[in-house]
């Protein structure tokens, strides 16, 4: 909260995008249109086999092919570098070196004059595999007797936790990571009036960002340029260092437009192949991959969820067990910090006495997980959200009160040692309850088809663990704003709220602020464009840099004007002394002898570490999506038809409501996609059998539900300027369960297996025929 | 590339002319090349996206003779004796078409990678069919995919788009 709150001028309006121009004429750069002269292209060879050894690989042919310049397999990898990357933990050959662990594991790169030469050379790639025993799924990995995909625990980390957090890398076979989360008593369940014990399922979806994963690179000597479709440009150059031998400072990497990530470009993609060839060829090289190609490099994880809850009988929850297991695929990536959020936000925005949960990190010979929009919260807000409304309905209680008699108030600490809940959620309960019509909802007991009515609360801390961020807001002398940070603009029009912030505080209008492209040489650090946390986090690194650079600017009039600096205000540029409006170029000029000078401030924000908070500093703010669903399930078919669906989440404050409102409506849309029909669908041999853009389905305009609502709350509690909260992955949480719970309501079938398709709904209905005593 | 497989006599290369953006072009490409390839690469109209490179996804719609066209799943060859339209002939003189505009008021872009299909998509919808009712506008912008805004917006930026056209129409 800030005194300037009363009198916003940029802040909260719907400005036009910055980048809006450029977009809308197709000007806008990414990073598939970045050409170099000399560039090569760079194609892998991917294994068609889900597990198997490698016996040998015959490339003589391959390089010898017309146009290639470069070949590399696992034998030919450089001594000095370190072939691995990852997160936590670093297992992801950049080629592999001694066996595939899925269909899509790259075996061997080549890069060529053209990408048509590369696609060529690889074709005379001769590979002899010895096939392993496939794990494609989670049981088939933990089963005993199933072949490990790694012999040996790969070199990785446990971060330092708090209080109640702890983890363990590969606790056992085909276990890379394991998150544990415990407060309270396990007595607790002894008082407990009912025990239950469910089981969920969550299905996985490819991100389908619709610009590929592509990088450029340019190695020349020791030094390294770097051009990627990338989320987190500081670690990526970290990491490329780590791998490289290279210093970092030799490293420099730039990120154009991004179209769409959702979670999935962030560390490394196709940037150590590029890089990698292009410092064996002395070229640069564009490595970029198809969408199929897209399918088998990043993922969002499914997952078994398996919750015991106890309860009083009046529905005041009392004690949870959580075991969440993970499908993480065949490499790490992004899986440790993935399990840390689906396991320690598995309580969801309630009262508990006990909680302890366990989420283990399933190696299995399909391809890689990673972040995706919702980072875990997606998974536990689908299990513990549908369990919440079972057992409401098992105890007779309407599942809106059995909510409402558990959930957190403002202010309450999520678990000892967090912070406290920064939103009412009672308030945006009844606003979604209200505007579906939920407390007047009948039940048509004739027919084939039935209506309902669900509801649910997803829930995930948001700002990312431990996320530091760096701003820079520089003034010249002709009032003129430069705004600097390493937030990417990867759709969600972070830059353009970012310059609303300082254009706010610097009182200036918003097109006096440019906001600087991205590059890793002059940018202030930042963590990455990631967990909502452009707002909250940066916008609290840019608020700093701005309020910092504002009072340089006025201190230095105030002794230039020989006046009291309380007595002074920034307007459009200038300093303004009551009416009297003095520029600063003149000012600069008596005191530098010139103009050449510019004010400059930076600005850090990171929440303070703390080892009571469980994972080492509290939760900077708490991202709640708010959803209602109203369903017509047709009982002849099992087909589920979304009549209604209002999503709604808490942005404490807008900064511009029609970008918000855009987001919202984005991440409610893929809930609903994952909820009813999008999924990524393996064999038990490890073949993605919808590898391809034709039969992977994504939501279509015509899947929008007929009334379709978004609603933004401004309630006002946010630690981010201005009062304002991270946005933009709230509202995906609650929709597959609130369909679910509204499926219940209609039919009185419970399903617990996403997506929820007509064969899931039909079977449930012929193995438990309706039953409207279910319906409180 | 096997000349016989060649729809157009064995040839490893082809000359086309064709109009982009109402200004006349001739070049020589090989017979394999995609439209989208052209486009881009030979012609500098990188507002041309690839984003699924099977004719799904719409990033790479251009107008061909009027029609929307998945560039990415037509050779360059097919676009001999056309009229092209990218979305960098759509704005005249630093003015953005009423689509365009818009698309910039109702927000109906985020990544924007799959803008330029839309907004030409948008463009041939309302020649179509210049006042469309909700149910027409969600069959047309369904032949294209935008991952990041569900959509919402975009609907409300065609009917912002038809509503702003046809004033200038009765203007």
């Amino acid at each position: 909260m800030t005194a300037e709150q009363p009198v916003l001028q940029v802040v909260g309006t719907s400005a036009p995008r910055k980048d809006a121009l450029e977009k809308v004429t197709g000007r806008a750069v990414y990073s598939t249109d970045i050409v170099l002269p000399g560039m090569l292209h760079a194609k892998v060879l991917r294994s068609a086999r889900a597990h198997a050894r490698i016996v040998s690989i015959d490339t003589a042919a391959a390089r010898r092919a017309p146009g290639v310049h470069a070949v590399v397999a696992g034998a030919d990898l450089p001594a000095h570098i370190v072939p691995f990357y990852g997160y936590f933990i670093k297992d992801q050959p950049i080629v592999a070196l001694d066996k595939v662990r899925y269909v899509g594991d790259i075996v061997c790169a080549v890069a060529a004059e053209t990408e048509a030469a590369a696609i060529a050379a690889l074709r005379l790639v001769r590979v002899d595999y010895a096939d392993l025993p496939v794990a494609a799924n989670i049981e088939r990995a933990l089963a005993h007797d199933a072949c490990a995909l790694f012999d040996d625990a790969p070199m990785g980390v446990v971060p330092a936790y708090g209080d109640g957090a702890s983890a363990q890398l590969r606790p056992r076979k085909n276990v890379c990571y394991q998150f544990n989360y415990r407060t309270g008593d396990t007595a607790a369940f002894a008082r407990c009036d009912h025990v239950f014990e469910d089981e969920f399922r969550f299905s996985r979806m490819t991100h389908y960002h619709l610009e590929p994963f592509v990088s450029v690179a340019d190695v020349r000597g020791d030094s390294m340029q770097v051009w990627a479709s990338c989320q987190n440009p500081f670690p990526l150059r970290k990491e490329l260092a780590r791998m490289f031998k290279v210093p970092e400072n030799r490293i420099t990497v730039q990120v154009p437009f991004v179209g769409g990530g959702f979670g999935a470009k962030n560390n490394v993609k196709t940037e150590a192949v590029s890089v990698l060839l292009s410092m064996l060829t002395g070229r640069p090289v564009r490595f970029c991959l198809t969408m199929e190609e897209g399918f088998l490099t990043n993922t969002q994880h499914a997952a078994i969820l398996r919750l015991k809850t106890g309860v009083m009988a009046d529905g005041r929850l009392v004690a949870r067990h959580s075991e969440i297991l993970l499908d993480a695929g065949a490499y790490s990536d992004g899986s440790p910090l993935v399990a840390e959020k689906a396991g320690y936000r598995i309580p969801g925005p309630y009262r508990w006495e006990h909680i302890d949960t366990a989420c283990l990190c399933v190696m299995t010979n399909t391809a890689p997980a990673g972040p995706f929009r919702g980072f875990g919260g997606t998974q536990s807000s689908w299990a513990s959200e549908s369990q919440i409304d079972m057992i409401a309905r098992r105890l007779g209680i309407d599942p809106f009160d059995m909510r409402k008699r558990n959930l957190l108030k403002l202010g309450e600490p999520f678990v000892p040692g967090e912070s406290g809940i920064d939103s009412d959620l009672q308030e945006g309960l009844d606003l979604v309850c209200k505007e579906i019509g939920y407390h007047e909802r009948q039940h048509d007991t004739s027919g084939t088809l039935r209506r309902g009515m669900g509801i649910s609360i997803g829930f995930k801390d948001g700002g990312g663990v431990n996320k530091p961020a760096q701003a820079r807001v520089k003034v010249s002398t002709s009032g003129d704003v430069f705004l600097q940070c390493g937030t990417v603009e990867i759709g969600q029009g972070a830059r353009t709220a970012l310059a609303q912030i300082t254009a706010e505080i610097l009182a200036v209008p918003l097109d006096k602020v440019s906001c600087a492209p991205i590059n890793t040489d002059y940018l202030p650090f930042d963590q990455g464009t990631n967990a909502s946390s452009g707002i909250a986090v940066m916008g609290q690194a840019v608020e700093r840099a701005a309020r910092g650079v504002r009072e340089q600017v006025l201190a230095f009039a105030a002794g230039q004007l020989g006046v009291d600096v309380s007595a002074l205000r920034l307007g459009n540029g200038v300093v303004l002394h009551g009416e009297k409006a003095h520029p600063l170029a003149p000012m600069v000029m008596r005191h530098y002898g010139g103009t050449g000078f510019e004010f400059s401030a930076d600005g850090f924000f990171k929440a303070t570490s703390d080892h009571h908070a469980p994972l080492e500093a509290p939760c900077v703010f708490w991202e709640i999506g708010w959803g209602a669903a109203e369903v017509e399930v047709d009982t002849a078919t099992g087909q589920v038809k979304v009549v209604k669906l209002v999503a709604s989440g808490d942005a404490g404050r807008a900064i511009n409501p029609i970008m918000l409102k855009g987001q919202e409506d984005g991440a409610a849309i893929m809930g609903l996609s994952q909820a009813l029909f999008e999924h990524m669908i393996y064999d038990d041999q490890g073949h993605l059998l919808n590898a391809d853009p034709l039969t992977y389905r994504v939501p279509l305009a015509e899947d929008l539900p007929h009334a379709f609502v978004t609603i933004t709350q401004e309630q006002g509690h946010g630690p981010g300027p201005f009062g304002s909260e991270g946005a933009g992955e709230g509202t995906i949480l609650p929709i597959a369960s609130a369909v679910a719970n509204a499926v219940h309501d209609a039919v009185g079938v419970r399903i617990t297996c996403l997506p929820i398709t007509p064969v899931r709904v039909l079977e449930a209905l012929i193995n438990q025929p309706i039953n409207q005593e279910s319906v409180p | 590339m096997s000349d016989t497989a060649s729809p157009i006599g064995g040839q490893s290369e082809c000359a086309l002319r064709l109009t982009l953006n109402g200004t006349e072009r001739s070049l020589t490409v090989p017979v394999e090349r995609t439209a989208a390839d052209l486009l881009r690469d030979d012609l500098r109209q990188t507002g041309v996206r690839i984003g699924c490179s099977r004719g799904v996804c719409g990033a790479c719609v251009a107008l061909v003779d009027g029609v929307p066209a998945a560039t990415c799943a037509m050779f360059a060859f097919q676009l001999d004796g056309c009229a092209v339209q990218t979305i960098e002939g759509l704005a005249k003189s630093g003015q953005l078409h009423p689509v365009q505009q818009a698309f910039v008021d109702q927000g109906a872009f985020q990544c924007g990678y799959c803008t330029s299909g839309m907004v030409l998509l948008t463009k041939a919808l309302l020649e179509q069919h210049p006042q469309p009712d909700r149910a027409t506008i969600c069959e047309w912008i369904s032949s294209n995919v935008c991952r990041c805004t569900g959509y919402a917006q975009i609907i409300a930026a065609v009917e912002q788009a038809a509503a702003r056209l046809a004033a200038e129409e009765t203007a």
